[in-house]
């Protein structure tokens, strides 16, 4: 998600042109983010909507103090969290009803399609709940470290370390009984 | 904690994400290759995550968000002129106007009217005063008529 300064700067300044260049460079990352937490296609429209209207709002008040690629994040995971929390439809679903059915666990080991793999983590994700869906979105999915994860969620590198073990100790036993509900 | 735990605890967060530095990951991978339960630990954690970093778990934008989000915008635009343009209304025309100006004129009434009362009284006690001032006149002038004249006959009689 790289954009010229000069291109933020005109968008910032409200040429139309210049913000859909911004969009068109984080919309990926907004949007992917969005659905993974909230994990639903229209709510993450919405919630990704919000975050560019955010940011078309407030790109005049932006100092480049922190990065673009930062300030983003930000606006974009206390959007998805804040709509995941309100929302009961995100809320953590138990896992018993929350299961991946139709496959059997040779299909699985077997290599698994792309569409059975993005169910498994439509899945997990629902199991967790939305402060801990969105670290795992950030490390898993987008590629974030540790510093980026803290800056954009607003908490300190332990917190993250803490927030992604407990997360991943929560997706160990949820695969484990997947893995057992499909044999 | 012990040293198995330890080490689970480090795979599931630093190791994974390829924070360790080189001494400690030497240390864990040799851990590993002794110890069959946390080698099947970190076999299960790696399966786990997998299906997160396939290239299926990003999916395409949807065409329509950019069009949501440029009417979003043209609709924030519009909505605050519209209320720029009716708060500049409300405050110039109609009706927050009409009680400001109902106000100031009971307030210009209300300072009339005692004005005038106190003029009023301001004249009438002059009125009052010159009126005292003539009656104690003309009585100074009917008592010392009347001191002359000594009244009845019987009063006449005794003084």
């Amino acid at each position: 998600m790289d954009i010229a300064r000069d291109i933020l700067i005109r968008a910032s300044q409200g040429e139309a042109q210049a913000f859909e260049e911004v969009y068109k460079a984080a919309s990926g990352f907004v949007y992917n983010v969005a659905l993974r937490v909230v994990n639903n296609r229209e709510d993450a429209l919405e919630v990704a909507q919000e975050v560019f209207l955010i940011m078309h709002h407030k790109l005049k008040t932006f100092r480049f103090e922190s990065s673009f690629k930062t300030w983003t994040y930000r606006i974009t995971a206390n959007c998805a969290i804040n709509f995941a929390k309100k929302h009961s439809r995100a809320k953590t679903v138990p896992f018993e009803e929350a299961g991946v059915e139709g496959e059997t666990a040779s299909e699985v080991h077997a290599g698994m399609d792309q569409e059975y793999q993005n169910q498994l983590v439509e899945k997990l994700l629902e199991g967790l709940n939305p402060d801990q869906r969105a670290c795992v979105v950030l490390r898993e999915l987008q590629g974030l470290s540790y510093e980026e994860i803290a800056q954009a969620l607003n908490i300190n590198i332990n917190t993250v370390r803490s927030r992604l073990k407990r997360s991943r100790e929560k997706l160990l036993t949820l695969r484990k009984q997947i893995n057992y509900e499909q044999v | 904690m012990n040293r198995c735990e330890h080490f689970k605890e480090a795979i599931l967060t630093d190791y994974i994400d390829g924070r360790l530095d080189k001494k400690a990951a030497d240390l864990l991978e040799g851990h590993l290759l002794d110890c069959g339960d946390c080698r099947a630990f970190f076999k299960q954690v790696k399966e786990t995550l997998s299906p997160f970093h396939q290239n299926s778990s990003q999916q395409p934008v949807p065409p329509q968000l950019w069009e949501a989000v440029r009417q979003g915008i043209e609709g924030r635009q519009q909505g605050f002129l519209e209320s720029l343009f009716n708060g500049l209304k409300g405050w110039l025309v109609f009706p927050r106007l009409v009680p400001v100006l109902a106000t100031l004129v009971i307030m210009l009434l209300a300072g009339g009217v005692s004005l005038n009362t106190i003029q009023v009284n301001r004249a009438q006690e002059r009125e009052q005063g010159e009126y005292l001032a003539s009656l104690i006149g003309s009585a100074g002038t009917s008592l010392s008529a009347e001191s002359n004249n000594l009244g009845t006959p019987i009063e006449q009689y005794f003084l």
